[in-house]
């Protein structure tokens, strides 16, 4: 039975300018799942998660949230079904780590109703999900990098959607953090049932934490399914033009890419 | 667990799901605010400054006035100061609080819009507009002296919203609303100069006194429309105080939170612009307000946004300390109010751009 798909783009195009940078792109969103979304610098993978998340407008194509084209509905609709953070979002000057995660509430509070029930519940829910209820009252610019991402991903949880769409939610972050991120992202997913997107650097922490993988190269999709079945030697090649051996991860079993070639003095002649 | 043990342990864990810190909530029937606890503190401190500015103002002038005398004229009691309180001084410091609260608000809003500590509506045109207009009008004798402030408030409104139109290349970039007002101004400033060179000058001289911003004979007449402004204003301000939440984060996160940038900024600046405009119609332009008291507000509320309450308060006693001084440090000659608030104005405005290049270009807004 293939899954459901509530996320999906049409012949999606997108440009920068007079820069295309994805052409003619057609995709579904897995439910219920984590997908990853990998490939080079510059191949498009950002951008087509910000489309995703209507953060960019199409030049041609269209995304789809179940059914209808995301760029026709009203922008607290979705913010109440797409949650996105984007990837280095900037908290308001000064402000404490409760005070941004409330404010992942926006969408469903209005000027005349700024605080209920709900939103007390979703706060305290995402700060204790994400670990950061202790950090409530610090200011966000005196935490670490890694509480920082976390904050980030509990304002975007209190925002309560059903979907998560994730901009390189690792980058900066030292290894252990980056775990650590990860390990939060696939709990959400299999506590609350969220479907997430995240666009991903590292292609063994893809293969790692994906359900899903897409590998996009030059604003197209080159290989996506189950990590196990679309990581390849040939697939690295193809995509990052690199040599590699594909072992067995030991821990966890999931492909993992090794770089075949050690870097050797070239030979005198 | 006893009944009196869970009861205080539910409490407990109500009080840590509970709204941010810092914060209350305050419901009037269905709906609900937050209201930022310290905010409210410096608002009511504020207040408390305002209230003994007002009495001091009233009390000082060419005759000294008794507080409890002037606090019988402001209460409607009887008093044999009746004239020169409630007569002479009082309808002059009107305006001035009006006009205070309203450039506090319009800076805030103007700020808020630009990411920049440093804009204000004399920033984005809409001061050099209103003076453009009126100094035509003026030299070219078009209107009577009745229209004047009208005059002036269309020019202001006119170059704001031209400065914003110019701005938009597919949405609103903060820096290029405040280079685009900067050029706007700019120009705006040398038609002036050429009005007033070519006029009479007579005129060139009334217009300058006007230029300068100043409360000399101002009174309920240009106080009311003032006043009408402000209270139709009140519910705008407070939609404004919430859409601020959303706009202090990068365009990226705000939209992803369901906030329609251009709508919402348009709004702001649409607020910003008439009070600002309205207030010049009153005043003439009272310089640095709208740029100082925001700062100073949010200086002392240390909120994540600027707080608007309390930048209405700030500009009024700005407004309401700066005439005082105005009128008495060369009295009998009588300074307009806008050379004061500058010379206040223009070192806070040198330590604020040091300021801020030393935190290595980090927009403080």
């Amino acid at each position: 039975m293939s899954p459901t798909s509530r996320l999906t783009a049409q012949a999606l195009t997108l440009a920068y300018e007079d820069r295309v940078v994805v052409d003619g792109l057609d995709l579904e969103i897995p439910d219920g799942r984590v997908t990853v979304i990998v490939g080079p610098n510059a191949c498009g993978k950002s951008t087509l998660l910000r489309a995703l998340g209507r953060l960019l407008k199409p030049r041609s194509g269209t995304v789809l949230l179940d059914g209808a084209e995301l760029a026709r509905l009203p922008g607290r609709d979705i913010a109440r079904t797409i949650g996105v953070l984007p990837q280095s979002p900037t908290p308001p000057d000064g402000i404490t780590v409760a005070d941004l995660v409330a404010r992942g509430r926006q969408p469903h509070q209005k000027w005349w109703q700024q605080w209920s029930e709900a939103d007390e519940r979703a706060v305290a829910a995402a700060l204790e999900h994400t670990g950061t209820a202790d950090l409530a009252d610090r200011p966000v610019d005196e935490l670490s990098g890694g509480q920082r991402q976390r904050v980030w991903i509990a304002m975007a949880l209190a925002q309560d959607t059903e979907l998560l769409l994730l901009d390189e939610p690792t980058t900066y972050l030292d290894i252990a953090h980056q775990v650590e991120v990860l390990d939060l992202v696939r709990r959400l997913n299999h506590d609350r049932r969220r479907t997430v997107v995240a666009v991903l650097h590292d292609l063994n922490q893809a293969a790692r934490y994906a359900d899903h993988l897409i590998a996009m190269k030059a604003g197209r999709v080159v290989a996506q399914g189950r990590p196990a079945d679309v990581v390849t030697a040939d697939l690295v090649r193809e995509v990052f033009g690199l040599t590699s051996v594909v072992v067995s991860d030991p821990v966890t079993g999931s492909p993992l890419v090794v770089p075949g070639i050690p870097w050797q003095p070239a030979a005198a002649d | 667990m006893t009944r009196t043990e869970s009861a205080a342990a539910d409490t407990a864990s109500a009080r840590t799901a509970t709204r941010p810190a810092g914060y209350a909530v305050a419901r009037i029937g269905g709906a609900s605010f937050l209201v930022h606890r310290r905010a409210v503190a410096v608002a009511g401190l504020l207040t408390v400054l305002l209230a003994a500015a007002v009495v001091l103002y009233l009390c000082v002038g060419d005759s000294f006035v008794s507080p409890v005398q002037v606090i019988d004229v402001l209460l409607g009691r009887p008093s044999p100061d009746e004239l020169v309180v409630g007569t002479l001084r009082l309808p002059r410091l009107v305006v001035g609080l009006l006009a205070g609260a309203a450039f506090g608000v319009a800076g805030a809003l103007v700020q808020t819009v630009a990411r920049n500590p440093l804009a204000s509506p004399d920033v984005i045109g809409v001061t050099h507009g209103a003076g453009a207009a009126t100094v035509a009008a003026m030299s070219f004798g078009l209107v009577g002296h009745t229209t004047l402030p009208y005059v002036s408030v269309a020019g202001g409104l006119g170059a704001g919203l031209l400065v914003y139109a110019f701005a938009w290349r597919r949405g609103l970039h903060a820096s290029r609303f405040v280079l685009v007002g900067i050029g706007v101004s700019i120009a705006l400033g040398s038609l002036t100069q050429l009005f007033l060179t070519k006029g009479d000058y007579l005129v060139a001289q009334q217009a300058k006194v006007w230029l300068t911003g100043s409360l000399n004979s101002r009174g309920y007449d240009q106080a009311a429309p003032l006043a009408l402004v402000l209270l139709v204003a009140v519910p705008a301000v407070l939609w404004a105080a919430w859409a601020q939440r959303g706009a202090s984060f990068d365009d990226d996160t705000a939209v992803a939170l369901g906030i329609r940038l251009d709508r919402m900024r348009l709004g702001l600046t649409l607020i910003g612009v008439v009070l600002a405009s309205v207030a010049t119609g009153a005043t003439g332009p009272v310089d640095f307000v709208a740029l100082l008291a925001p700062q100073i507000a949010r200086r002392l509320t240390r909120t994540a946004q600027i707080p608007l309450l309390s930048s209405a308060l700030t500009g009024a006693l700005v407004v309401v300390v700066a005439d005082l001084l105005a009128r008495r440090l060369f009295s009998p000659v009588e300074l307009p109010v806008g050379v004061l608030t500058a010379a206040v104005g223009a070192p806070y405005l040198m330590w604020l751009i040091a300021r801020t290049r030393s935190r290595s270009g980090g927009s403080t807004s």
